[in-house]
């Protein structure tokens, strides 16, 4: 009898805490959403990913995450 | 000064060959030892587990070495080279040395202090990316369904004996998570601590064998053919991450103030898991800290607790009925806990009209990332397209947390 309740008192916490994670997940994404910029995403596939990140990175830590790149143009001598 | 055939005698009698012929166990261990060499190094079964643990076992079978872990009894007696007897617990470090051999001191301090488990779990934190169970969050219930098998074998073990301390501690095997059943035993029952870490990291290490016969026996051909991606684009989420760094930095320092209110037991595995991810995540301020976590301290950490738990499985600890049948229990632990995943799954699919690839219910054990590349190669041989380790990672990743959860609550009730 103690086992089955053992049992039950640890399969329902272990459900309730990860639904408690899932839910405050989708809720934390949603705040997110809300009230935080939206991350500036790179175009995929180009030999510049690297360095327009580290850029990005340095942009971003300059201007506490307002700022971003619009265009970068390669200046020739 | 004695005759040559004396000081052959006494040079026979130094050697390990006298003990080894007077008890040929040892030679059945060195076996074993091999056996786990072979799997770790010839077959790459979780090498950087297994080879220092067969490398613990092989070390502490040698009579003379004293490099086995010794084996105190459950009043934590231990008998002394004067012939008396002395708790292990009352013993200084220093004295445990000078008395046991340099392992005994190992692993007195390291591993049933219950200091390794958590420093370990801080490194997988640090390896550890949420990022696809935060994508696919629905996935991470099957994290849940998949602890089953921990508390149906602790129901077995009390119906057959066991206490409830031992249980749990052999229950908790089944949440294919090593540094959670050893924490859970150090607490339960340290006692039986040697065969329950060589139950769950062998059965770790097995994982491409285990998770296989699982599936085979539970899924049929149409089930692993079940195409995450196209049933993405069927039935596409309704929820964007538009920042998806900043919900990684405050997603585990959220986990670990929901678990630390609720099961507070749990907290020195999530709390630490959590901390490791923390570090990763945050980047470059706190890079110096995740290197560490994530390399030095997690491989010291690997390398000492691979010796000290192969070195608890000398021959008179590991031969008996009592250790057989802890891998036996723990053995049926590990594959009710896939069963049961996959068994969810398979509900699920019943109500559900997004369906599921049953292998992401297999994959809710810890075991992180094995099982996911497992379950990956599974349904790739089934169609070379199906990729399904993203999906996969979402309830593996949700496993750990849910193996830690399950053992602070038999910590609670049992401690």
């Amino acid at each position: 009898m103690f086992g089955v309740q053992l049992m039950l008192i640890g399969m329902v916490t272990v459900f309730a805490i990860l639904l408690i994670v899932i839910y405050g997940s989708r809720l934390l994404v949603h705040v997110i959403n809300k009230f935080v910029p939206a991350e500036v995403v790179t175009a995929k596939g180009k030999g510049d990913d690297v360095p327009m990140n580290v850029l990005q990175q340095a942009v971003s830590q300059i201007t506490g995450g307002k700022g971003h790149i619009v265009k970068v143009t390669k200046v020739s001598k | 000064m004695g005759s040559i055939g004396d000081i052959f005698q006494r040079l026979y009698d130094m050697t390990a060959i006298s003990s080894i012929i007077a008890d040929p166990s040892f030679l059945l261990m060195y076996l074993i030892a091999f056996g786990l060499l072979y799997l770790g190094v010839v077959k790459h079964y979780e090498p950087l587990l297994l080879v220092p643990i067969a490398f613990g076992v092989l070390i502490a079978n040698f009579p003379g070495g004293e490099m086995g872990v010794i084996q105190a009894d459950s009043a934590g007696m231990v008998p002394l080279a004067d012939g008396t007897m002395e708790s292990i617990w009352d013993m200084p470090l220093h004295k445990i040395a000078h008395e046991f051999g340099i392992m005994n001191y190992l692993y007195y301090a390291l591993i049933k202090s219950g200091l390794l488990p958590p420093i370990i779990f801080m490194g997988v934190g640090a390896l550890t990316d949420f990022g696809p169970m935060l994508r696919n969050l629905k996935l991470a219930i099957f994290g849940a369904a998949a602890q089953f098998g921990i508390f149906a074998v602790l129901l077995v073990s009390l119906a057959i004996g066991f206490t409830p301390q031992e249980a749990a501690s052999l229950g908790i095997i089944g949440g294919a998570d090593g540094p959670t059943a050893i924490f859970t035993t150090i607490k339960l029952a340290p006692h039986l601590l040697g065969p329950i870490a060589i139950a769950a990291y062998s059965y770790m290490a097995l994982v491409p064998v285990i998770i296989p016969l699982v599936v085979k026996a539970l899924c049929s051909e149409k089930e692993l053919k079940i195409n995450m991606k196209e049933q993405d684009k069927l039935y596409p989420q309704n929820m964007e991450i538009k920042n998806m760094r900043a919900v990684k930095i405050i997603f585990p320092i959220a986990v670990t103030t929901i678990v630390a209110l609720l099961v507070p037991t749990a907290v020195p595995l999530i709390g630490m898991l959590m901390f490791g991810n923390l570090i990763k995540e945050i980047g470059a301020d706190t890079s110096r800290l995740f290197q560490t976590a994530s390399n030095g301290l997690m491989n010291t950490a690997t390398i000492f607790l691979g010796l000290c738990v192969g070195a608890t499985m000398t021959s008179d600890a590991f031969l008996n009925f009592k250790t057989l049948g802890i891998v036996a229990g723990g053995f049926c632990a590990f594959a009710l806990s896939i069963a049961s995943g996959i068994l969810m799954v398979k509900v699920w699919n019943l109500f559900a009209k997004k369906k599921i690839n049953p292998l992401v219910g297999a994959t809710g054990l810890s075991a992180v990332p094995m099982a996911s590349r497992v379950c990956n190669g599974i349904s790739t041989k089934y169609d070379p397209k199906n990729h399904v380790l993203n999906y996969c990672m979402a309830s593996n990743i949700a496993g750990v947390i849910g193996s830690a959860v399950a053992a602070g609550v038999l910590i609670s009730f049992l401690g």
